[in-house]
């Protein structure tokens, strides 16, 4: 019976619900793409960690083997030295994929703090340093990271540092603006008011909470990082022959394709292609729709 | 306005300084013997002392950038130790090269981009989306090296339907009257349609891998913009007054979706002012590109020093063009604010 | 007359059990205001939306009936709405957001006429500073040449609505046509919907959470919540004689403190019965099922099981 029951939200009637309520959807069928790319990044983390083990000699050479097409023995064929295009590619595999993600990381932290540092304390700071990240920017990524090495010499560590530097600009710009509308929160007042010195607040409350879009550009960095480090090779800056680098079996691999003989530079080069693509497919996805 | 322009220009005027600065610093005041690196590897300790005095690196560092700002000022940017020629005026040769070559990638990158951004928008979450997204995420990934080689091997090699990577034009081909530069132009200028053919199926192939690497992001934002567009209120009201879909789609949607399109050409076509190292050496391109590579492989620092010069004020010159082309299309941007894509 | 009936109207989330509107019904007679009235998240704007065809990406129509002069302007086979421009117009709370910004307002008025009346260039555009005029727009000429962002808010809902008449719609949705507008605008617009009503014999359908604005425009009220109708009546039933205790609550919230209990709860689309079972201080067992519409008078019902027990009159404390 309709009783008036004001007493108290205990008593109060459970009105029945749809069970389950809205339904969970997998993370195949939100985020195909992503999907698909962590697929793809996972056999190629397998490849470069456990793949060199199992491959023969990435280096040695063996001219009576030279240049033969793809087969059973050699799935990828072999190169103008005789050696098997898929062991250097799986060596090379390991080589550019640490680069990848050890330059977005290095990157990230480094314009994470300086962007931090810009944005909370702003003024004179942020001024100076914007203009600084503004004189970077105007240059693409590509030249900058070009004459860095070819001021600092060519070497594997130089190019991770080159390659680095060209990318912190966009780290530093992403985290200063998420600072900005951070430090306005009223959460950030409430740990200065807690007695905390302002750089502790700085980084141990703001940044924490800009972090999440700087590792969704993070992710997109490992693939052009990739991109410019093969690149760079590509064009003899930086890791030279014979090391087995996807850039550098392209373009050795050139030489060799007006005889017909493609294989040497379309597997490498496709196995660029697809590591940055396993990179941007999961980036995409999770940063939503911004371009 | 004016007022708004002017701190513009203040500001362009402050980077451009500043990446005369920057280039400095790299050049000379990273580790390095800069002589060395310009000697060469053999060089005899007389020759390193020869060249210390030619370019000045006895005098203190002060004194070297005074000489040196003093030179960028007035458009000297050295001598080439490769060709022995003045910098500025090789860079200047060179840059039509580069710059038709630019034009008519993003053109191909725009032509192609805008249409499958506005169907993708359009038809969002179909099939359509998701495969202008896949095109998209795979032009973003491409490696320009190894796209142009697989074209080349394909349309030239195997199918023949393309030249050769030898240049603007075939080697035994006199190049048009130079009027603007441009050899298409040039050569239907001269009324010499011929040769403006040539020319184009010279471009085809480097367009093209240009073009395909630069339509991912105008796909993204075009299709980005379009979404925000179409979920407006104003286009509800259309809709909901009886403008047709067509005309919603282009007439209220795309010119409104323009303004964070026309930065995103805008950045686009700055970074490719500076040519394409990778493609110009791939097609035997002769541009600033492939200037700035050759004087790379023998360590000829001027000339790469006023490579990246050339190129950062070229994107700083873009950028103020592109605010008053804001200005034209969005009415409520009179340069005063604007408008975050 | 009855101009436009809508009956029965369920509409979903694509791919979730959930619906934003339960079994909606009213009607617009013409040259009459009915309001249909909620707070935020009842379905009023999702219900209007519905009826222009104009429903967002992953939301449906389950299952109803839109129906105009006895045509249907739904098909029953594929519920996708097809109505006629001249049909029914529809303006929007944010007025200024409502109008394309790059383009001039008369020529966005002058191409409602083109495709209305296929009007040349510049008689739409005559026809489209007449229609200026006729909103009370002074100095129409010049406002015809300015872009939205250059007028006021008020300015920018007149230009709105000279856009709709410009439809000559038999309804007319007007959807919280005042919420971001000041007082004194909100009585100037209020007048000119009121004069339009009188002059072209149009239905309106007027949507707000504003009673002070319901009572002082509307001929008929529907009142919404969770998507489910909860009651509807003259205005004099729905302000003088409330049934339904969602009714009560929300003319009491006018007046006086309320349970912020109640209040804070906000809308459960996932309740099986009735939605405002989780807020109601008379809710019981029956509660768990949807109520029927019950009638309580003369074209007042009420969607409530208190009815079914004798105990008709909640009443107003």
């Amino acid at each position: 019976m309709p009783a008036e029951s004001q007493s108290g939200a205990s008593e109060r009637f459970v009105p029945p619900r749809i069970d389950g309520g809205a339904t969970a959807r997998s993370l195949v069928s939100r985020k195909p793409l992503a999907v698909v790319g962590m697929v793809i990044l996972a056999v190629y983390i397998v490849l470069a960690a456990v793949g060199p083990f199992f491959v023969t000699d990435p280096v040695a050479t063996d001219p009576p083997n030279a240049l033969l097409a793809p087969s059973l023995e050699h799935p990828m064929g072999t190169d103008n030295f005789g050696r098997d295009v898929f062991a250097r590619a799986v060596h090379s595999a390991r080589l550019d994929l640490t680069l990848g993600i050890l330059i977005a990381m290095c990157a990230m932290v480094i314009g994470s703090a300086v962007g931090v540092v810009a944005g909370y304390w702003g003024g004179a700071v942020d001024e100076t340093l914007m203009r600084l990240t503004d004189i970077v920017l105007a240059f693409p990524g590509f030249v900058l990271a070009l004459i860095l090495v070819a001021v600092l010499g060519n070497s594997t560590l130089n190019v991770g540092i080159a390659v680095t530097a060209a990318f912190v600009p966009y780290f530093i710009r992403l985290t200063r603006a998420q600072a900005l509308s951070e430090r306005e929160l009223e959460y950030v007042d409430g740990a200065k008011l807690a007695g905390n010195r302002s750089a502790r607040v700085a980084f141990l409350h703001v940044l924490p909470n800009s972090l999440q879009p700087s590792l969704v550009t993070a992710t997109l960095v490992a693939g052009w990082a990739i991109l410019t480090v093969s690149g760079l090779a590509f064009l003899g800056v930086g890791i030279k022959p014979p090391t087995a680098e996807w850039g550098v079996m392209v373009s050795e691999g050139a030489r060799d394709i007006d005889a017909g003989h493609w294989w040497t530079s379309f597997f490498p080069g496709g196995m660029i292609v697809l590591a940055a693509m396993a990179f941007h497919f999961i980036g995409d996805e999770f940063g939503g729709r911004e371009a | 306005m004016w007022r708004y322009l002017g701190r513009r220009l203040l500001v362009s005027v402050v980077t451009v300084a500043g990446i005369v600065v920057v280039v400095f610093f790299i050049m000379r005041v990273l580790p390095g013997d800069a002589a060395a690196v310009r000697a060469g590897p053999y060089a005899s300790e007389e020759k390193l002392e020869q060249i210390r005095e030619q370019f000045g690196f006895s005098d203190p560092v002060p004194v070297q950038f005074v000489n040196y700002v003093k030179d960028a000022v007035t458009g000297d940017l050295g001598t080439s130790i490769r060709t022995g020629g003045e910098v500025t005026e090789e860079l200047l040769i060179r840059l039509p090269a580069s710059l038709e070559l630019a034009f008519y990638s993003v053109l191909l990158a725009v032509v192609a981009g805008v249409p499958v951004g506005i169907a993708a928008a359009a038809r969002r979450d179909t099939w359509i989306d998701r495969a202008a997204r896949v095109v998209a995420v795979l032009g973003s990934s491409m490696a320009f090296f190894w796209l142009g080689l697989m074209l080349t091997f394909l349309f030239f090699f195997k199918l023949g339907w393309f030249p050769g990577p030898v240049g603007r034009l075939a080697i035994t081909t006199q190049p048009p009257e130079t009027i603007t530069g441009f050899f298409t132009v040039d050569a239907a200028l001269a009324g010499n349609w011929g040769l403006m053919g040539e020319a184009f199926s010279y471009l085809a192939l480097p367009a093209v891998t240009v073009g395909f690497v630069l339509s991912a992001p105008i796909i993204k934002i075009v299709r980005s913009s379009m979404i925000e567009v179409l979920d407006s209120e104003y286009v509800r009201t259309a809709r909901a007054l009886g403008v047709r879909r067509r005309e919603v789609l282009f007439r209220d949607g795309f010119r409104n979706a323009l303004i964070p399109v026309t930065t995103a050409i805008g950045i686009i076509f700055g970074y490719m002012l500076g040519g394409n190292i990778i493609v110009e050496l791939i097609f035997a391109w002769p541009g600033v590109g492939r200037y700035a590579y050759e004087a790379l492989r023998v360590n000829d620092l001027e000339a790469l020093q006023g490579f990246v010069i050339v190129v950062g004020l070229l994107y700083i010159v873009l950028n103020v063009v592109i605010d008053f082309i804001y200005s034209w299309i969005d009415p409520r941007i009179k340069l005063g604010q604007k408008v975050v894509a | 007359m009855t101009l436009l009936e809508v009956a029965g109207l369920t509409v979903g989330v694509t791919r979730s059990p959930t619906s934003i509107l339960a079994n909606v019904s009213f009607s617009i007679p013409a040259g009459k205001i009915v309001g249909l009235v909620g707070e935020s998240g009842s379905g009023k704007t999702m219900a209007a939306l519905t009826i222009m065809g104009l429903l967002p990406d992953g939301i449906e129509v389950r299952s109803g009936r839109v129906r105009m002069d006895g045509r249907q302007l739904m098909d029953p086979a594929n519920l996708t709405l097809r109505r006629r421009s001249e049909d029914m117009a529809m303006i929007f709370q944010h007025p200024q957001a409502a109008l394309n910004p790059t383009m001039k307002v008369g020529r966005q008025i002058a191409r409602v006429f083109s495709l209305q009346q296929g009007s040349g260039r510049s008689e739409a555009m005559s026809q489209s500073i007449e229609m200026l005029r006729r909103v009370g727009i002074p100095g129409a000429t010049r406002v015809a040449q300015a872009h939205p962002h250059q007028l006021s808010g008020g300015m920018c809902q007149r230009v709105m609505i000279a856009m709709a008449l410009a439809c000559r719609p038999r309804i007319l949705i007007a959807d919280e046509p005042t919420t971001a507008l000041d007082v004194t605008i909100q009585a100037q617009i209020f007048d000119l919907i009121r004069d339009l009503v009188a002059e072209t014999g149009a239905g309106v359908l007027f949507i707000t959470h504003d009673l002070a604005a319901v009572a002082e425009m509307c001929d008929s009220v529907t009142v919404l919540f969770g998507g489910q109708v909860m009651e509807e009546g003259s205005r004099d039933d729905i302000f003088r004689r409330p049934q339904h205790p969602y009714t009560s609550f929300l003319l009491d919230s006018v007046q006086q403190e309320v349970d912020p209990d109640v209040v804070e709860a906000g809308v459960d689309f996932e309740l099986v019965g009735c939605r405002f079972g989780h807020r109601c201080r008379y809710a019981w067992e029956a509660c768990g099922e949807v109520p029927d519409l019950f009638s309580v008078g003369a074209g007042h019902r009420s969607a409530c099981f208190l009815h079914t027990v004798g105990e008709n009159r909640v009443g107003t404390s």
